[in-house]
């Protein structure tokens, strides 16, 4: 019989992981809450720094776990531990028993809205990273003219490096974001006048430098080392952004058609609720805590249950596929081990 | 009646005198040293207030209310309100009718201090006539009602909760002295009168007890040692009395005349502030109202403690309480004496000196415009309102936008203060006790608002609006605060709002609401866009968000329990939005909210 | 001598010079000081910077690098209106670290 394998979360460290255990022979179980698989990704555009098109990373990832049992619109109700297996209640009355659990459940952006001072949802002008993304995708969003903005921002570490947003962590990819982003608003708009407020700038993935030196040389993109402290509407209802340039030391003001808030990357409550069920510990950071942050960062510390993705941090898609792959890996062992474990305990008697 | 002895003395008295005379001095110099530090306007004040008849009949019934009936304390909680009352006013009506007994009966004593305290011993009197059997019994029914008081006292030391108390403070060395020899001196007086009760007459208590006595210590020479306890027991209590929490009861008397002839503080140790602190009966009430009190390690900065470190002179532990404060006022709102914990502590830091000392003078007020509103500028110009949006707010835009927004609705012409930014209005530089810098702001800020000829100056912060209220002199012009502004253009027809059918909490701003007095403003205005739930604690004990400005050493990380607290205070009755009046109180609160946090301004505006 | 033309005093930091005795008395009254990343979010909303140049983070680099006289100068502008405490991503208790620089470094 093959096993059961239930994947919590059908997004991009899911469905990898998924398509790596169904060519192991196992049966893989992905229970998604929302309608469609793909998770945040699929709700991006192009992807850094090749501008890939996330749809394509999607669907291939999607095309790989096709075999697995995937349900959609569902979430977990319950856990009961058995003795050596979980028997999970799925909201849609299905009941699954497992010995393996991955959580891939990822993360969620941080409610801009949270930063009153930025004035996201005050202000007509002001939108978050995912709301560019999705007028990238649909072209529809009442913020953006046609003509598009004369002047336009973008506000790093929204909710990141944050005490007062209580998220303390860098959220690690949207500097990066930040650049792409401001890359295709040029693209589109060549007239516009763009600024990066950003606090530090952290460059640390594959080609992420040239992307950054390509934003400033080819495409004029203004970065100002200052984080925005006020958002304010003048009589013209344009925005008045201020911040202070901390490299020339004074403080800057400018008039702008559009801001755009990089939302960071914060644990999923639902996540929470979880591993609540399961009594799994979350980390200092808010995510839920590895047996090892260097050498054990897919294995949760408890027996059979499995972590891949961002539900342990932030992270960017080469490194959540990576894991995910890792993770699939992981439990492949650990399964047999544990019908090693089973044929000694029957030898033995 | 007859005098038992024909020298009206007995040693045992001694005891009782020495205390006698040493506290009464005692309170004769403090008294001359409190009004001597008092400054010299203020002392004047306070002798016309002694013999003006509006203050006379206020003073008297304060000191009959708050010194003899605890009327304060029993709104709190009536076995403790009881337990104030039996003593105070039972040991009060002993003392007078001892005296009354001297006047009638013995005339040519009333001299003797000690007389009518240890009347029994030295005259018998008989219950033939109807005063002799009247006096008994009223005697004998005070001492009950005060014996009773004594030991709901005992009781309260084991348990407090039963008298509402959760928490209470710990008693200092010379406090336990004081505490058991008050204990001690009512049994004695029943124990020394019930052996003198077949002698001198005694009623329903000190006859019944001189039986039981009689039935096994027949021998009267018992009676001496009885009276001699009940002497030094009142001795050691009035000599202790000085260096004790009791100090309170004579010091309750100075306070009250002084608080009723408009007295503030002035000096932070000196005059109206050290009746404040002698005031303290250490009776801990604010240790429970204390916001810090969620976290153990705050209890002790609570205002009984900085009053003891006050008597006590401790510099350092003075500081630190005073500095730790968020001064939300809540355990001045609740003091049954009247001591003011917040502006005591505003007055100690004060004191500070610094070596940098801002100075605003170089500032140009004509750098500072006030900018015009989004509203149409055809509405007359004689009911402008000058709307002053402040610090805070300028991190909320939420809230100016939705003032803005009502105002233009409701037709209002405006003008903006600050929208290009402006100066702060002092109140936090007053909080930190730095009073010349705030007075400059003061003046600044009056300069602008004089010179753009507003009648009405509108502001949508408490904080500023307090101190708008209490320092600015703005003569011809309204300060109001948008709650109440609001209220005013619902209520005028002005401005029509829809009722949803969402349920509103009202979380009370400490300045606001205890600060300014204004608590039925906001909740007529959330009756008017929904229904009202109330949280269990509110108006005058609605607890600080945790966010006041009035700390200056607490952290951020120390202050999310404190909110957390005022928030599970605020939705005991699960409304679906909290709804506040402060932009402090605002972000505070949606940092940690599971519900949508909202300024009144915002509620409205959506359901205009 | 006058040789015709002047060495104007060099304007880089010593930091084998600077003497930090205060500002180590500074970091245990306040240890948040050490905290800071230098954002800018505080000066951006001060309400004093525009009158008188006061930027928290500037104070702050300042007096690590042991620039006593240029901190002093701007933190007489200061209102203490607790803009910088609100706006602060660290957390940092600015108001309480005004308050005890004012006390500590004199304006000698």
């Amino acid at each position: 019989m093959k096993e059961n394998i239930l994947i919590i979360g059908g997004g991009i460290a899911g469905l990898e992981a998924a398509s790596q255990l169904l060519k192991l022979g196992y049966n893989p179980i992905i229970v998604e809450r929302s309608g469609r698989l793909g998770g945040h990704v699929a709700d991006w555009n192009r992807l850094f720094p090749d501008m890939t098109p996330a749809e394509e990373v999607v669907s291939r990832l999607v095309a790989g776990a096709s075999e697995a049992n995937i349900f959609l619109n569902t979430e977990i109700s319950f856990i009961n531990r058995l003795k050596d297996s979980y028997n999970v209640m799925l909201s849609n009355g299905v009941s699954i028993i497992t010995k393996i659990m991955l959580f891939a459940t990822g993360f969620s952006l941080f409610d801009a809205s949270k930063k009153e001072e930025y004035g996201y949802g005050v202000y007509n002008q002001v939108m978050t990273n995912s709301d560019l993304e999705r007028w990238f995708n649909t072209g529809h969003d009442c913020r953006i003219t046609e003509e598009g903005p004369s002047a336009m921002g973008f506000v790093h570490c929204v909710g990141s490096r944050d005490e007062k947003a209580r998220n303390s962590q860098c959220s690690k990819v949207c500097c990066i974001t930040a650049v792409k982003q401001a890359i295709e608003m040029k693209q589109k708009f060549p007239d516009a006048m763009i600024y990066c407020f950003y606090m530090d700038l952290r460059m640390f993935g594959k080609k992420f430098e040239d992307f950054y030196i390509s934003a400033q040389r080819d495409y004029g993109i203004r970065f100002i080392r200052g984080r925005v402290s006020e958002v304010s509407e003048n009589i013209e209802g344009k925005l008045v952004v201020k911040a202070e340039d901390t490299l020339s030391g004074r403080p800057v003001k400018v008039t702008l058609d559009l801001l755009v808030l990089m939302s960071g990357i914060v644990c999923d409550h639902q996540t929470c609720r979880t591993a609540g069920m399961l009594s799994l510990p979350l980390d200092s950071d808010g995510f839920l805590k590895s047996r090892d942050n260097i050498a054990d960062i897919t294995a949760s510390p408890k027996e059979g249950i499995f972590y891949a993705g961002a539900c342990t941090g932030p992270k960017t898609v080469p490194e959540t596929l990576a894991e995910a792959r890792s993770a699939a890996l992981e439990i492949h062992n650990h399964i047999i081990s544990l019908s090693e474990e089973l044929n000694s305990n029957s030898e033995g008697q | 009646m007859r005098e038992r002895f024909l020298t009206g003395y007995n040693d045992f008295v001694l005891p009782f005198m020495i205390g006698m005379i040493f506290i009464l001095s005692y309170c004769a110099i403090g008294l001359i040293r409190i009004l001597k530090q008092l400054p010299k306007d203020d002392r004047r004040r306070f002798f016309i207030s002694l013999v003006t008849p509006k203050t006379i009949v206020k003073n008297i019934r304060d000191i009959f209310c708050d010194c003899l009936l605890h009327v304060k304390i029993w709104k709190r909680n009536k076995l403790l309100g009881y337990m104030h009352s039996s003593i105070a006013f039972g040991w009060f009506m002993l003392i007078v009718i001892g005296h009354i007994e001297v006047f009638l009966y013995v005339p040519h004593r009333a001299k003797l201090f000690y007389y009518p305290i240890f009347f029994r011993y030295f005259v018998a009197e008989t219950e033939t006539t109807m005063k002799g059997a009247f006096f008994f019994f009223l005697m004998d029914f005070f001492l009950l009602l005060v014996l009773s008081g004594i030991f709901l006292a005992m009781f309260k030391r084991i348990r407090s909760r039963m008298f509402g108390m959760r928490r209470t403070t710990n008693p200092s060395f010379l406090d336990l002295i004081g505490l058991y020899s008050l204990w001690a001196i009512f049994p004695l007086r029943l124990l020394a009168e019930g052996f003198t009760a077949d002698i001198s007459g005694g009623s329903f208590l000190t006859k019944s007890l001189n039986h039981i006595l009689n039935s096994f210590l027949s021998d009267h020479t018992n009676m001496l040692p009885a009276w001699w306890a009940y002497s030094c027991a009142l001795g050691i209590f009035f000599v202790v009395l000085p260096f004790t929490r009791y100090m309170h009861i004579p010091t309750e008397i100075l306070l009250i005349p002084l608080r009723n002839a408009g007295i503030k503080i002035r000096n932070a140790r000196k005059g109206f502030a050290k009746a404040q602190v002698y005031s303290c009966p250490s009776c801990g009430l604010c240790i429970d109202a204390c916001p810090m009190g969620v976290m153990k390690t705050h209890i002790k900065d609570t205002t009984v403690y900085l009053n003891r470190q006050l008597r006590r002179n401790n510099e350092r532990r003075i500081e630190e309480i005073s500095d730790k404060c968020l001064l939300c006022g809540k355990c001045t709102a609740i003091c049954p004496v009247g001591v003011e914990g917040d502006k005591l502590r505003i007055a100690q830091r004060s004191m500070r000196k610094y070596a940098v000392n801002p100075d605003y003078s170089g500032i140009d007020t004509a750098l500072l415009p006030v900018s015009p509103g989004l509203a149409d500028p055809s509405v007359a110009a004689d009911d402008k309102v000058l709307y002053f949006a402040g610090c805070m707010t300028a991190l909320t835009p939420s809230i100016s936008k939705a003032m803005e927004s009502i105002l233009v609705k409701a037709g209002v012409g405006y003008e903006f203060m600050d929208k290009e930014g402006g100066l702060c209005c002092g109140r936090p530089m007053m909080m930190a006790g730095r009073l010349d810098q705030a007075r400059q702001m003061v003046e600044k800020n009056t300069e602008i608002i004089r010179r753009s000829g507003a009648k009405t100056l509108l502001l949508s912060c408490p904080i500023c609006y307090r101190i708008f209220k209490e320092e600015y002199r703005l003569e011809g012009i309204e300060v109001v605060h948008h709650t109440v502004y609001i209220r005013r253009l619902i209520a005028s027809g002005r401005l029509k709002v829809g009722k949803t059918g969402l349920s509103y909490v009202f979380h009370d701003p400490c300045e606001l609401g205890r600060g300014c007095g204004i608590y039925d403003e906001p909740r007529e205005v959330l009756l008017a866009a929904g229904n009202l739930v109330e949280a269990s604690k509110n108006r005058k004990e609605s607890i600080c968000c945790g966010g006041s400005l009035g700390s200056i050493t607490l952290g951020f990380d120390k202050r999310k329990s404190m909110t957390e607290n005022a928030l599970s205070n605020l939705t005991v009755a699960s409304p679906d939005v909290i709804v506040t009046a402060c932009p402090l109180c605002r972000s505070t609160f949606t940092r940690y909210a599971d519900r949508p946090v909202e300024d009144i301004a915002e509620t409205i505006d959506r359901n205009v | 001598m006058d040789f015709g033309f002047k060495i104007s005093p060099s304007s880089a930091v010593n930091l084998d010079n600077v003497d930090l005795s205060l500002y180590d008395r500074l970091h245990e009254v306040e240890p948040d000081i050490a905290k800071c990343i230098a954002c800018g979010s505080c000066s951006a909303s001060c309400p004093a910077g525009r009158f008188s140049g006061m930027s928290m983070r500037k104070v702050i680099l300042d007096l690590q690098r042991g620039r006593q006289k240029e901190a002093v100068k701007m933190l007489s502008g200061c209102m203490l209106c607790g803009k910088c405490l609100m706006v602060c991503p660290r957390g940092i208790n600015t108001r309480h670290l005004i308050l005890a620089i004012c006390k500590l470094y004199g304006e000698d």
